[in-house]
This record gives C-alpha cells, structure tokens and sequence, in this order.
C-alpha cells in the first residue's frame, strides 16, 4: 500500500533523479568540494601509509570501549563542526537580511540563504547538534572513562557497543548526505507538527531527519542497557555504591533517562511514519489524528533528553573540580542524591515546552511547579561544587577553567530556565530568541563540560596532554564568543525578535545582529585556535612522557591505570579501598605498588560484523528515505543476516597469558623511565626490577 | 555472575530462552495486534467499546510479551526483571496520566460544546 507521493517514482531507484542532486547552488558546490578535498586527504593518506589494515584490524573491528570512545568522540567533534558551520550561516543571514531594503545574493531576495534553504540550515542545527554532536560526544566519555572508573575490563557487551556506535555514524552519515542528495526537513530540529506530515511537505528532507534520528536512537537506546548492565554487574571488588565516582553514578542516572526516554521518540516517530508512508492519521488535524499527540509525545522523550545531556556533564564537572581544587568533592551524597532527584523531576515537566497549547491554568501550574523543582538538587550541586572550590588548592589548567566557564553559563541558563518555567513570562516570550538563548546557554555548558573532559582525558588514553597555552587561546576566545553571542541573543529575545526568522524585518534589531556575527567571528577564531592546539600538541607529542596520573592531583581509579592505557585496562583487577582511591593511595604512598602475581585475562576478540550491520542500517534508512523498496528489503534481510551469523558464533574471546601481561606492563613501566619526572620514574624502577 | 562469566550459555535468562517461547509470543503478539487493527478498521464498534476493546488486547498483547519474550516469572532467579519492570510503573503513570489530563483538559477548554452540557462546563475563551 503505497502512498501516492509528488514526483517521479521508478521501482529501481524510487524518488532518486539527477534533480535531486543541487549541483547548481554555490554554497554546497563549494560544500561539496571542500568536503571531497578533505577525504581525498584522509583517504590519500591512509592508502599512502598503507594503514588500511591497521584501521581495519585496530579501529573499524575494535571491540574495545576506549577506542569505540574515541571514535564516537571524533563522529560527534566531526558533527560539531557541521553544525558550527550551520549556526554560522544561520547568524550571517539574519544579519544579511535585516530591513526591507535588505540586499539579496545568489538568489535570495534578502540575504544570501532563500527560506527553503535557511529552514534546512536551522533544522539540520538542531538536529545535528542535540543526537550527533552532544550525545555522540558524552556517550564517548561514558564508554571510555566508565570502566576504568568502576575499575572493569570493558563494557558489558562490548560487541554491542560496537553496534552501537556503528548504528549512531550511519545515522551521522544519512544527515551528511541529505548535504548532496535531496534535501534535509525544514520542520525544524522538534519536527512542528503538522508542518512534518506529507501533504506539507512532500520533499524526502522530513524523511531524512526521521530515519536518521530513528537509526542513532536504536543506538543510543542499545548503549544504555551496555552501561546501566556494567555499572551494576561489572565494579571492581570493594567499589560498593557510594564509592563509585559521581562521573559513574550520572552515567548511571542518564542512561536510566536514555532506557526509557528513547523508546518514547522511536514510538512518535514511528507513528509519523506510518502517517508519511502508510496514510495512517495519528498526528493530522483530521480524521481522528491530533497534533498535539505528536508534540506531546515529543518532548516527553524531549526533556528527558535534556537531562541525558547535562547530568553527565555535571559528573564531568564533579571530577574536574576536585581535581584541581585538590579536595575530596564537598557532599559527595547530596550530590549523587541530586542526580538521581533532577532524573526524576526530568520525567515531571515536559509540558512546559508547550505551555501555549492552552492546556489550563491548573496544568500549566502543575508543570511550572515541577519545573521549578528541578531548581533545588541542581542548586545543591551548585553549592557542592562552590564549596569544594572554597578553600581548595585551585591550579587554573584547561580543564579547570572550561569547568569553571560551564558552571557561569550554568547559572545563567539556569536562571532564565526559572524565569521561563512561570507560565506567564513563558507566553510572553514564546518561541522569541530569548528561549534560544536560555538553552544555547545550557547546551554549551555541555560543550563546555565536554571539552573540559576532552583536555582532562586526553593524556589518560593518549599519554601526551594538549598543549596549555594554545588550549587556554581556545577556551578564552570560545568563552568571549560564546558571552558576546548570547547576551545579544538575549537582548533580541526581549525587543520580540522571533526565533527561525530567514528576514529579520526590524531594523531595530540590528546593532545587536551585529554583535552576535562579532561573536560568531570570534567563534571561527577560536575553532582555528582548537585546530593549532591539536597539531602543536600531536608534533610535540613525544617531548614528554607522563606517568600513571598526569595531573598529578586527580582522584579516582581511572589513573591508577598506566599511561597511555593498555587495551586490558587493569593488569590485575583493582582492590578498591575507599572513595577516591587514588587520592588514598597517593597519601599512603600506595600508588605505585606492582602485583605479586599476574592471572590471565579473558578478553573479547574483535568482529567486523558491528561496522558492516551500521553500513547495512544505512542503506536501509538511505533505501525508505527515497522508497527504493528492493534496496531496503535487502538491506533489513542483510541485518537479519549478521544478527543470526552472529548468534552463531562461537567465538568466545581470548586469554592473555600472565607471563605476556607481565612483559607488557614492564613495557610500559620501562616507556615512563624516560619520563621528565625524575622522582616518579624512580619509583617505577625500584618497582618494576623489585618484580 | 562468577560462575557465568565465562559461559553466556550458563546465565539463567539465557537458559530460559526456548524456540517454542519465541514463536508463541510472536504468534500471540502478530494475532492480537491483528486484531487490534481490524477492529479499528472495520469501523464497527461505536468510540467507548472501541476504546475498550483495543485497550484489552493491548494488554493482552503486553502480557504475552512480557511473558513469553521477556521472561517475566516470579522465581528468585528473574527478580531484576520483576524490579525493573516495577520501576517503569510510576512512568507509566506520569506519561500516560499526565497525558490524559492535560488533553482532558485541553478538551474542555478548546472544543467548542454543545449547548446543553455549557452551563456545566469551566468558562472557556469562547464564551
């Protein structure tokens, strides 16, 4: 039974044409070639080297938590990117476009990006930068620091956090395309209802959001389970509940959220579906649908989601801090306590992302309350992470001050959130800018606690830290940018400039549009500045060697492990003692001991069925958007496929032998003899000849 | 968890996996939904029954998954099982009446009413 859709239609490429491809619009020519240029890069230089192999056998099959970290890192600092590029085109344009007489280029009447294509650009924004750029990035911190922390071997099934970061790039992968081929959903990054059913539009761009957030979030939903099962079944002997790390326990809060926010997206996208390729009326005006239904069961996965975003990012702050702060975390259960109460409060409020929708005074006040309430426990983290600054040793190194930086825009996101939960204020305000610059404000506290985690991280798994003083560029132009954008954001949000506005009419608005572009030229710096930081720090890369724990004042398990870290974590699963075990063990001069005796370790062996089922998902998901019908039931026979190969396979892993895992850790203990810290590659040596 | 670490085959929920499980809750599921959708179709029932039958055999349909995929039992072995499925109910409660009272409401505020039943009603902006 299939819909009657506007345009051709052909059994063997479905709605595909040459038409679809907009060859003719001067942006995405030089998108395209710029794009082509860097692949031909990477692509060039992975042939040159002969790394095809080493990629393949190392990294595309990795089964391994720290790599498969790594790399949702890279897919989400890859979307960052794009998204950057769209917030940039976004903010030129209202700038361009500003007053009726307003000059046109390349074809708009105002500005340089007609509607069609401005719409695309918020809408791929959005998208982009909530599933593909945050999620993808913290879900990279979650896989690598999580183990280590609770002090396991790898995640609880590590093969399906394969899958699970395969699914996610396909779906990055489909986003990206709709660049070159079609179009991307002008309905923006929430899908406004009915704007997103077929008759409105018609075009595959609504398609390609839906199966593209479908697809990561059958991942996103997958990764979850793997980190909730290995948070309960995994810890280490004597790492009980209240000594785990705050960073483990908002991991564990989050993926609570993710389990069961995320099947409630799967459902109201479904259901659009069925409207889109069945004829169904879930969601129409008509016919028994309603709209609200959709946008309902939007935010009730929506602002669930919010809270995926940002209680990690609080655990990254609770390491962060005390680390440089050279303190024990001030209310260490208050805080795992407020965790778990804003999860809670997450599931309570989602109304007041539609407080407009004339629901009632009385429901209106019940979700203007809940809302509120979420105040409290991120207040008592507030005051937590306060008193663990105070009085505390604080040394300002990169992480700290990205730290520092996300606890501002915290308090400012924050407090424009209290103002816009009184429903009053929020009808005032309603969709204005105001409300974009409330969340850009927390979406980049998450940006920020992101990079913080980055530069914190970074020498643990790559044992050399980023360079200091290009880092502290980075972070000074991205903070002054990110104020110099926002306060003018919030500024407009009050003279009544609405948001996703392709024609800024008000002429007014202008001195404020300009200074948001400052900020947004001082954000391209700043992203440059990034790129100097990574090259200086990879050339300089071998000028030092650092020891088990780099900053020297951190806290917990994570750095007890040698640096860089060896692909099975601990030589000997860890005792753990206390809470911030190495805090402890540095005091009592513990950090260093060796084994007496190694045990062979069970380790999972590598597939390429992960990275082949991702590609499959993407051509299945490539397949529905343009209703190649043969191509998707091939593609959806081919995942059947490898999950029944799969269940066949008996392959159980491998065991490392103890003298092997002896040699590898003299190995590495001989690597930090050539370290510059003179005092601790001594204790290696006294150590590492004692055994 | 020891014991098993080494043997997937060992765990208890995999022990309970069976073909015969599978294909009777496949079935069930495929029937019971089937169902649900010709009902709805056939536009036979008025909306109250309507309402009712499709919320038994949604039921029914959970049930038998809960059962036959999920392996819900109350023996010792399955008890995170029974606890997490615990945990979604206060879930259930907030989204699904959260839900029904915000379109409640929304209803009797929005829609226009029939003369006879206004004078009950709250003041809407119509009126």
């Amino acid at each position: 039974m299939q819909l009657q859709v506007p345009g051709p239609w052909s059994l063997l490429l479905g709605r595909l044409t040459l038409d679809q491809i907009p060859y003719t619009n001067p942006i995405l020519q030089v998108t395209f070639a710029v794009a082509a240029l860097i692949g031909l890069v990477i692509v060039g230089a992975v042939l040159y080297y002969k790394k095809v192999g080493y990629l393949w056998r190392e990294w595309l099959t990795t089964v391994d938590h720290k790599k498969i970290g790594v790399m949702y890192i890279i897919v989400g600092l890859v979307m960052l990117f794009r998204g950057f590029a769209d917030g940039l085109l976004i903010r030129t344009q209202q700038v361009l476009a500003n007053g009726p007489h307003a000059a046109g280029y390349i074809g708009a009447t105002h500005g340089f990006l007609p509607p069609f294509h401005f719409d695309q650009v918020y809408s791929a924004h959005g998208t982009i930068m909530i599933l593909f750029a945050a999620t993808p990035i913290l879900t990279g911190f979650q896989n690598i620091v999580v183990p280590l922390q609770i002090g396991a071997r790898d995640m609880a099934f590590p093969y399906m956090n394969a899958v699970s970061l395969w699914l996610t790039t396909a779906a990055a992968v489909l986003v990206m395309i709709s660049l070159f081929v079609g179009d991307f959903s002008q309905a923006g990054w929430v899908g406004l209802i009915p704007l997103t059913e077929l008759p409105y539009s018609p075009g595959v761009g609504v398609d390609y959001w839906m199966w593209a957030i479908q697809i990561s979030s059958v991942g996103t939903t997958l990764n979850a389970i793997n980190m909730i099962v290995t948070i309960v079944d995994m810890r280490a002997p004597g790492m009980t509940w209240f000594r785990m790390p705050v960073f483990s326990w908002t991991t564990l809060s989050t993926n609570i959220i993710g389990l069961t926010a995320f099947p409630v997206l799967g459902v109201a996208l479904a259901l659009l579906g069925a409207d889109r390729y069945l004829g169904t009326h879930f969601f129409t005006a008509g016919m028994g649908g309603n709209l609200m239904l959709y946008t309902n069961l939007f935010w009730i996965w929506g602002h669930p989601e919010v809270y995926f975003l940002i209680l990690p990012t609080f655990g990254v702050l609770s390491e962060v801090i005390p680390a440089f702060s050279q303190k024990p975390l001030f209310g260490y259960v208050t805080m795992v306590a407020a965790t778990f109460a804003i999860a809670g409060i997450s599931w309570l409020v989602w109304l007041h992302h539609f407080f407009t929708m004339g629901a009632g005074p009385d429901i209106n006040g019940f979700f203007s309350v809940a809302t509120m309430l979420v105040g409290i426990p991120t207040g008592v983290k507030v005051f937590n992470w306060m008193f663990t600054l105070y009085r505390g040793r604080i040394t300002y190194t990169v992480p700290m001050l990205w730290a520092m930086f996300g606890l501002f825009l915290l308090l400012v996101g924050g407090l424009t959130g209290m103002m816009l939960a009184i429903p009053a204020i929020n009808y005032t305000v309603h969709d204005s800018v105001f409300v974009i610059a409330h969340f850009h404000c927390m979406v980049l506290m998450v940006v920020c606690a992101g990079f913080a985690g980055v530069t914190y991280w970074f020498p643990k798994l790559f044992g050399f830290k980023l360079n200091e003083c290009w880092g502290k560029a980075f972070f000074w132009t991205f903070a002054v940018g990110t104020v110099t954008v926002f306060t003018a954001m919030f500024a407009l949000g009050f003279e009544g400039e609405t948001r996703r506005l392709d024609w800024t009419f008000n002429t007014a608005w202008k001195p404020m549009l300009v200074v948001e572009e400052v900020g947004m030229i001082i954000y391209v710096l700043s992203l440059a500045l990034f790129a100097v930081m990574l090259v200086v720090s990879i050339r300089d890369r071998n000028k030092q060697k650092l020891a088990a724990d780099p900053w020297e004042t951190s806290r917990t398990l994570e750095w007890l492990t040698p640096t860089p870290i060896p692909f099975y974590n601990y030589a000997v699963t860890p005792q753990v003692n206390t809470r911030d075990e190495l805090a402890w063990r540095r005091k009592y001069g513990m950090e260093h001991t060796k084994p007496d005796a190694y045990e062979d370790i069970h380790m999972p062996s590598n597939s390429g069925l992960p990275v082949i089922l991702g590609a499959l998902a993407g051509i299945w998901g490539f397949a529905m958007i343009w209703r190649i019908w043969w191509l998707a039931a091939i593609s959806l026979l081919g995942v059947v496929l490898i999950v029944i190969i799969r269940s066949f396979d008996k392959n159980a892993g491998y065991h490392l032998q103890p003298a092997e895992i002896e040699a590898m850790e003299r190995d590495l203990s001989i690597g930090a003899i050539t370290a510059e810290q003179p005092d601790r590659s001594h204790h290696i040596i006294t150590h590492a000849e004692a055994h | 968890m020891a014991g098993s670490h080494s043997d997937p085959l060992a765990h208890p929920e995999v022990r309970q996996g069976s073909a015969v499980r599978y294909i009777a809750g496949f079935i069930s599921t495929v029937v019971l939904m089937g169902a649900a959708l010709v009902v709805t179709m056939r536009h036979g029932l008025d909306y109250q029954s309507l309402v009712e039958v499709v919320g038994g055999l949604a039921a029914l349909a959970l049930l038998s998954q809960a059962a036959l995929f999920y392996g819900l039992d109350i023996s010792r072995a399955q008890i995170w099982k029974g606890v997490s499925l615990i945990l979604t109910v206060p879930l259930f409660i907030i989204t699904v009446g959260l839900t029904v009272w915000m379109f409640q409401s929304l209803d009797q505020r929005t829609m226009v009413m029939p003369a006879s039943n206004a004078a009950a009603s709250q003041p809407t902006l119509l009126q």
